[in-house]
């Protein structure tokens, strides 16, 4: 292992690391500082670089940005009531309330600890855990794999989304865009409309870029914000009394760090969900719950742990089983393929600098985040000045060059446009995005290790649950599958009872 | 742009069954089990269930008159704004080969900025040296090939 540690970190020590690793930690801290550009749109967008790049810097640019891109989604929360990313949508009432009170400082310098605490956490239970699960699924076979991915289908509709039938139904149409293209079983091309572009299927990359960039470009267009009023920030004070305030909420911390971490784990539950979670755990257990929402710095300090702690988490059913443990892993999982690399088990034996660099990438890039943070935070205010008459059609531009870069096909530009209009559709009728990508990336695993065991077992679906990892898997996806319907049983259950 | 859940779950379900009618001449396995064309009809019947459980959602709740807001939307400037960078792209779609890069993109960029009332002279200088920038990052040092078409670059 030591050997393994070594090799990353001289891997990691070289100067185009470094200098990827800073590039991308200023990318990351913009895209998360200036509202309506997520960090999965981010992550769309570096892929296009991603291609040039080898496998180690590829991820840790990754890595990096999304850890930069969450905790600054915090300061325009702070500054002007706007979450940067979804994340920190859970605590910003409190935090624009706080500001509001004349405590910006206070509430940033509480936000870049606890991201960074958190962050670390996260990558501790990354390091320990993957590992341990890479040894079990050594020993899975396609019905296990079967099952490991139905389940993170499930989990994506039934846990992560408020409308179970609007997500159920974004999951469909990201598993059918996987069925296009020649078929596992016979070669036989389905769904390809006589083009031969479409022979290999529909190409990721462009798909991304489409459904996470453009979508976010047309949404943006229609705002009428071009700038944000803000409030001016002394960063020089903004880690005056926060060891004080995170000394007093240290058991929060380590909670929601377990939360965040265990929430990333779950396939298809991101950060946004854990700050939510963490938040709700956070008033339950508070002595203060009447504030929360009104200026209380708790939440901040759970949820701000929580949603860094998820990132980490969700690599690990990404690295371990190939299962993405949200839509920017999925994302990883598609420039892992693009470069040749398979996730899974295997990768841990094959690979294990490659592994062991991901993690050191996730320590490093939480202690930067400090420093960085704090001169973020000093040049807030220019972030947030950029118009976005301007920024809008640069970005497109981005979007536009990036999706032709990787096949250099103008078909990949149009399936781009197509995937944003898409996108765009669906969340203006509240139907989530982020599923048409999970879909995407399982639903290959879902078919072929399905149609594997179906031939295995020449058609009997009993076989599913004679092994017993595969057992219980398939029995938690049941289970999650009647999720929705258990209160309206056990009300009727009760009902029942009562009259007898 | 929000339209009622009974008509995009009526969507849905006619998507559902166009994916399973597209499967019916898909050839089957030996002993004719299902092959190519299992996984799209589960799937195609999924989606048409789960639009159709929308569309009965929509119409229980009375969710209809939203539809209304599909007559108002010429009026609506995002609406007009995100028509706009729809056309822009295909329209550079269709000419950068001929235009070539530096030309297309910097038109298209310009435009879209002019729409959304940034000052012509500083929406021309955006353009230009901004596209300017990400033609020498791809072209140049990530050598992708775009389109030279009247510039040669």
């Amino acid at each position: 292992m030591i050997d393994h540690i070594w090799t990353a970190l001289v891997m990691l020590s070289s100067w185009n690391l470094m200098l990827t690793i800073a590039i991308c930690s200023l990318y990351g801290l913009f895209v998360g500082a200036v509202p309506g550009l997520t960090a999965t749109m981010a992550a769309a967008l570096l892929v296009p670089f991603t291609f040039f790049m080898d496998p180690l810097p590829a991820l840790v640019a990754i890595v990096t940005m999304e850890a930069m891109a969450i905790f600054a989604g915090d300061i325009p929360a702070a500054l002007v009531r706007i979450p940067g990313t979804p994340s920190s949508a859970a605590y910003t009432d409190d935090s624009y309330e706080l500001t509001k009170q004349g405590k910006a400082e206070m509430v940033l310098g509480v936000d870049v600890i606890t991201s960074a605490i958190g962050g670390l956490m996260g990558a501790l239970v990354l390091m320990t855990a993957a590992p341990l699960l890479a040894e079990v699924a050594l020993k899975f076979t396609s019905f296990e794999y079967f099952w490991l991915a139905a389940l993170g289908l499930s989990a994506t509709v039934m846990i992560a989304s408020t409308d179970p039938l609007k997500a159920g139904l974004a999951l469909f149409v990201g598993l059918f865009f996987s069925t296009v293209g020649l078929d596992i079983t016979l070669g036989y091309p389905r769904f390809t409309l006589g083009t031969t572009e479409l022979l290999n299927g529909v190409d990721f990359i462009p798909a991304m870029i489409g459904l996470f960039g453009v979508s976010e470009i047309l949404r943006n267009m229609g705002s009428s914000h071009l700038q944000y009023p803000i409030t001016a920030v002394k960063a020089e004070k903004i880690f005056s009394g926060v060891a004080k305030t995170l000394w007093k909420y240290k058991a929060n911390m380590v909670r929601s760090g377990a939360i965040g971490t265990f929430i990333g784990i779950l396939p298809g539950a991101g950060a946004d969900i854990a700050a939510w979670i963490a938040y709700a755990a956070s008033k339950r257990f508070s002595k203060e719950p009447e504030l929360f929402g009104k200026g209380a710095i708790e939440p901040i300090v759970d949820a701000g742990t929580a949603n860094n702690a998820c990132l980490a988490g969700d690599w690990v059913p990404a690295l371990v089983f190939g299962i993405p443990g949200d839509s920017i892993t999925a994302i990883v999982i598609g420039v892992l393929f693009m470069k040749g690399l398979r996730p899974g088990p295997m990768i841990f034996e094959q690979q294990p600098e490659l592994v062991y660099a991901v993690y050191i990438s996730f320590i490093i890039a939480n202690i930067l985040m400090v420093p960085f943070g704090y001169l973020a935070i000093k040049a807030s205010g220019t972030a947030l000045k950029v118009p976005r008459n301007i920024l809008m059609p640069t970005i497109l531009m981005f979007c536009i060059v990036g999706s032709f870069a990787i096949n250099n096909s103008f078909f990949d530009v149009g399936l781009m446009l197509a995937m944003g209009i898409l996108g765009y559709f669906f969340e203006n009728n509240g139907i989530p995005v982020a599923p048409i990508v999970l879909g995407m990336v399982l639903g290959p695993i879902v078919e072929q290790n399905f149609m594997v065991s179906m031939i295995k077992s020449e058609w009997d679906l009993t076989q599913f649950f004679t092994r017993p990892t595969a057992a219980i898997l398939g029995v938690m996806t049941i289970v999650t599958w009647l999720a929705p319907f258990t209160p309206a049983m056990m009300k009727r259950m009760r009902g029942g009872n009562a009259s007898q | 742009m929000k339209i009622s859940d009974t008509v995009v779950g009526a969507g849905f379900v006619t998507a559902g069954a166009l994916i399973i009618a597209g499967t019916l001449n898909y050839p089957s396995l030996e002993g004719g089990h299902p092959g190519p064309s299992l996984f799209p009809r589960i799937l195609g019947g999924m989606m048409a269930a789960f639009g159709g459980l929308i569309s009965l959602k929509g119409l229980r709740t009375g969710d209809a008159t939203q539809d209304v807001e599909w007559l108002l939307l010429h009026k609506s400037t995002g609406f007009i704004n995100a028509v706009f960078v729809l056309v822009g792209v295909t329209a550079y779609i269709l000419f950068v080969e001929k235009l070539g890069f530096l030309l297309m993109g910097a038109l298209l960029l310009f435009v879209v900025m002019w729409r959304l009332k940034v000052p012509p002279l500083k929406a021309l200088i955006v353009a230009v040296v901004f596209n300017t920038i990400v033609h020498f990052l791809f072209a140049k040092i990530m050598r992708v090939p775009l389109p030279l078409g009247l510039v040669w670059w």
